[in-house]
């Protein structure tokens, strides 16, 4: 039964220019663990730029502090990345779209988008460990060694710098858009991260299950995006690379396991942190996008207070025909569940009251005010129910 | 998005020396079409071609550089359209419904300036939503502060009311802590003395 299935995966890897079917089974890391380069040369000098984007990646306003979510995120890219460990600083940044990115020194970028995006701590792994491969194969400097061919020496460095100076931080993606990497080298990355992944005992399906929520959300998406995140403009044939990724695992390791269930670990990360992720999602005011993430996050048994909350929030900024019953239901299964955000009652009072069932309004008005005292608008609440 | 185009615009001024666009806003009452203000003293109206995004008839004033503060002035919006303008069509913007409550206008706006400052670059959150009186319309005021990646915090106070089906907004965004706090008490002052002119 697997002969067949490596001989597709072998042919679709012919298929991309310059990978070759025997490639993962020679495929490794190219630097050891605790690698740095030598002075004086170009790699030096590509490590430098890396240095001081991350020195003001330190001081970015979006960098997520939070100790357990950070520590999460470490403890996957520590068993992913094995001797390597301690070559990488992971920063979680406060972005809702989907990416994660690696420069030359190690430095990774894990958009909080992402978090809310994957289904299991394994597809977090699978893109973790798509990352590792590019640092370990050296991408960023393959990168701008082959630009330098092409420009002169100083050209490279001048416009390398006027992207990162335009912008301050430019979140490392002045220097990641710029330093592109191939699809040679995208193919490379994949081919080593499920090998990474598979070593790390983590679930080598998740390799191309992750890109499935990214067709996913893509299909869902109402409005396409001009500028879309790194991870999608650098890997654009999502669906080639899921179905090698899923022919090239099957084939290896054989079919998935009929049910996938969301680890406790990631559904534990995701009910702390719920309210912010998706607040900065739904303040992207992309709701078919929106909407595939709860409804992925509601069969993954993401808390169903927080998830019908936010359900509400989607269907009444929608407001097309039909969503301010969606949205009155929505809050109140989100109340019913025990765990509902404070503004299920004052969204749901303010929904009563645009139908001017002035008790209804009432009554949750003072419920919002009774959960939450303290509230900043208070005197609106207050000017309503006076 | 908006601000780093408006960087680049600016630089590229800049560079050329041609920042001269600015005009001195008499203190006293102004207008933005039908938006009236009262404005105080020091305050300067930028170049059309500085504020991306904006609409016909909105206006954006500065007193210290636009980086630093300002004040936006945007006139009544129909139903059905957004606060800015985007012509590419891709950035998702959030539109003005005429039946709106109080807390979905803060939301627009909220949703809006995540748009201006650029989605991905910044998370913005408002508070102290407060009933307001603009004139004769009942309308609300609200703060709002923005987090982005690579530039200082900011802080702002909105101003929005509904008047014949439109929606007018006063925005003050500034840097936090002191570009704020510099000029808070005016701006607060201009955002409360907006009134809608009808038949003058």
């Amino acid at each position: 039964m697997r002969l067949p299935a490596a001989l597709v995966a072998a042919a679709c890897l012919i298929a991309l220019p310059g990978v070759h079917a025997d490639d993962d089974k020679e495929l490794g890391h190219l630097i050891p663990p605790g690698y740095v380069p030598e002075e004086a040369n170009d790699e030096k000098g590509l490590w430098l730029e890396f240095e001081e984007m991350e020195a003001q990646m330190n001081k970015s306003a979006l960098l997520v502090r939070d100790a357990a979510l950070n520590n999460y995120v470490q403890a996957v890219v520590c068993r992913v990345a094995g001797a390597y460990c301690d070559d990488f600083r992971v920063y979680v940044i406060r972005n809702p779209n989907f990416n994660a990115s690696m420069g030359a020194t190690g430095v990774m970028q894990i958009w909080t988008g992402l978090i809310l995006r994957v289904s299991s701590t394994d597809e977090m792994a699978a893109v973790i460990a798509h990352e590792i491969a590019h640092y370990t194969r050296l991408h960023s400097l393959e990168t701008l060694r082959a630009l330098r061919r092409k420009m002169s020496k100083g050209a490279v460095f001048d416009v390398f710098l006027g992207a990162a100076g335009l912008y301050g931080l430019g979140q490392m993606a002045a220097a990641a858009s710029f330093l592109t990497f191939s699809r040679e080298q995208e193919a490379e990355a994949d081919l080593l991260g499920v090998k990474l992944l598979a070593q790390a005992q983590y679930d080598p399906h998740a390799s191309y299950r992750v890109w499935q929520q990214v067709i996913a959300e893509e299909e869902a998406a109402a409005v396409k995006r001009e500028e879309p995140g790194i991870f999608a403009k650098t890997h654009p044939e999502s669906e080639q690379r899921m179905g090698y990724l899923r022919t090239l695992v099957e084939s290896r390791y054989g079919q998935p396991d009929a049910e996938l269930v969301a680890d406790q670990e990631l559904l534990d990360v995701l009910n702390a942190h719920y309210v912010f992720l998706m607040e900065d999602q739904i303040d992207t005011n992309r709701f078919g996008r929106t909407n595939a993430i709860l409804e992925r996050h509601a069969a993954m048994g993401v808390d169903p207070s927080l998830v019908r909350y936010f359900y509400g929030e989607m269907f009444r900024q929608r407001n097309e025909p039909g969503d301010t019953d969606l949205a009155m239901a929505s809050y109140r299964h989100s109340i019913e569940g025990g765990n509902p955000p404070a503004a299920a009652y004052k969204n749901l009072g303010y929904l009563h009251l645009k139908r001017a069932e002035m008790d209804s309004a009432r009554e949750n008005f003072g419920k919002y005010l009774e959960v939450d005292p303290e509230a900043s608008d208070r005197a609106m609440i207050e000017f309503y129910l006076e | 998005m908006f601000i780093r185009k408006l960087i680049s615009l600016a630089l590229v001024a800049t560079l050329a020396g041609c920042v001269t666009g600015y005009t001195l806003v008499q203190s006293g009452p102004n207008t933005a079409q039908d938006l009236r203000v009262n404005a105080g003293s020091g305050w300067n109206l930028a170049p059309a071609g500085f504020t991306m995004g904006a609409r016909r008839g909105a206006q954006t004033w500065t007193q210290d550089g636009l980086f630093l503060n300002r004040l936006v002035l945007i006139p009544g919006v129909p139903d059905g359209e957004t606060l800015l303008v985007d012509k590419s069509d891709s950035a998702a913007l959030p539109a003005f419904r005429k039946n709106m409550l109080p807390n979905e206008i803060e939301e627009l706006v909220e949703s809006t300036l995540v748009k201006y400052f650029g989605e991905g670059n910044a998370t913005v959150s408002t508070a102290n939503l407060r009933p307001q009186m603009f004139g004769g319309e009942r309308g609300v005021m609200f703060d709002i502060s923005a987090k982005l990646s690579d530039s200082p915090d900011y802080k702002g106070t909105i101003g929005a009311f509904i008047a014949d089906e439109k929606l007018y907004t006063v925005w003050y965004i500034a840097a936090d802590p002191h570009y704020y706090d510099k000029h808070s008490a005016a701006a607060d002052a201009i955002i409360k003395s907006a009134t809608v002119v009808r038949g003058e």
